[in-house]
């Protein structure tokens, strides 16, 4: 147990921090040199006011045609990504963490919001899973990988839930919190959870090009 | 035979109260023993964790600790261990006070407190590390 602990919050979760680094520059690089090799109309094409307007549309909830078409799966998205990003930066287990290893600290949640939250990402997950199965053209474009995905972003949340409740086990279950959190962090880079990254580019250019070439509107 | 019996009966209730007493006594000694570590700066910060008691004396019998400084540290003024002494009775906050500066983030004092529990504890392989181990809900 102890030294689980001490391996997991210590080499292993510097470790992680380097992947997470590391690993998104390369990615970010790597797709630079492919657009560049491929498709180089990207940088010709790409323009400032274009991409923003496209990203203010979609970042806010309703901003585009395909969000009001599909009222359930804004409301649970919008939800989802603020919960997912707030819960583990604010909660208040974390931030003493953060205090104790880096001497910083910031405003913390109450109990309630944070397990609230939590429930939040869990209930999302499941949505998204059921939509994956259950939704003919989603299915189509489902591939394993989204399931495990789906699956390393549900991990963290559903043990810090078991964690927080002390839930039978929870001593255990909180290493494996501290693995998945780690997982997830390490996926970040070489997966479709890039777009966290990548959003930016990926909307901005099509702002760009549906601004500037087909002048039309791409929200 | 009656005498007997009468004998029994007092024999029988000095015992009883004795084996009371002890445990009443021990029930004296476990609730001296137990400290709350709550001071009133992180009081106020309604998203800590409830706490056990931490028993003292049991603590440092379980784990050998003779020398009060072990915990009960003193550091000099530029931030050197003093060996010798010990700061027994004197509140945590006297020092790690800076906890009491900052208005939401009043959680300075209890990392000071992790840090001398859980560094211990990881270091003798021994004692509670992860939050709800101590946190009990």
């Amino acid at each position: 147990m102890h030294d689980y602990y001490s391996f997991f919050t210590g080499p292993f979760a510097w470790i992680t921090f380097l992947v997470f680094i590391f690993g998104s520059g390369w990615r970010f690089y790597s797709i630079w040199q492919l657009a560049k090799k491929k498709d180089s109309a990207v940088f010709e094409y790409m323009n400032m006011k274009f991409a923003l307007r496209s990203i203010a549309h979609w970042i806010i909830p309703f901003g585009s045609r395909s969000m009001q078409i599909n009222p359930a799966m804004t409301v649970v998205t919008f939800m989802f990504h603020i919960s997912l990003f707030i819960t583990p930066l604010f909660v208040f287990g974390h931030v003493v963490l953060w205090k104790e290893n880096f001497n910083i600290s910031w405003f913390t949640l109450s109990n309630t919001v944070a397990d609230l939250m939590t429930l939040i990402v869990i209930g999302s997950c499941l949505f998204f899973l059921w939509r994956r199965i259950k939704l003919a053209d989603v299915r189509y474009l489902t591939t394993p990988m989204d399931f495990i995905i789906l699956f390393i972003v549900a991990a963290p949340f559903v043990t810090g839930f078991w964690v927080y409740h002390q839930f039978p086990g929870f001593a255990v279950m909180t290493i494996i919190h501290i693995i998945s959190g780690e997982i997830m962090l390490m996926a970040i880079p070489f997966t479709k959870l890039f777009h966290m990254f990548l959003f930016p580019f990926t909307r901005g250019y099509i702002g760009s090009e549906f601004g500037g070439v087909r002048m039309a509107k791409d929200w | 035979m009656k005498k007997i019996i009468h004998n029994i009966i007092i024999l029988t209730s000095i015992f009883v109260t004795g084996i009371g007493l002890i445990l009443m006594s021990a029930g004296i000694v476990y609730a001296d023993d137990c400290f709350n570590i709550n001071n009133e700066s992180i009081d106020k910060n309604t998203n800590t964790r409830p706490f056990i008691c931490f028993e003292h004396d049991i603590h440092n019998e379980t784990a050998g600790i003779e020398n009060c400084s072990e915990c009960h540290h003193i550091y000099d003024e530029h931030e050197e261990l003093v060996p010798d002494e010990s700061s027994e009775g004197q509140p945590c906050s006297e020092c790690h006070a800076d906890s009491k500066n900052s208005n939401n983030t009043d959680i300075g004092l209890a990392a000071k407190y992790h840090k001398l529990c859980r560094d211990c504890h990881l270091s003798r392989e021994k004692g509670p590390v992860v939050c709800g181990e101590c946190h009990r809900k």
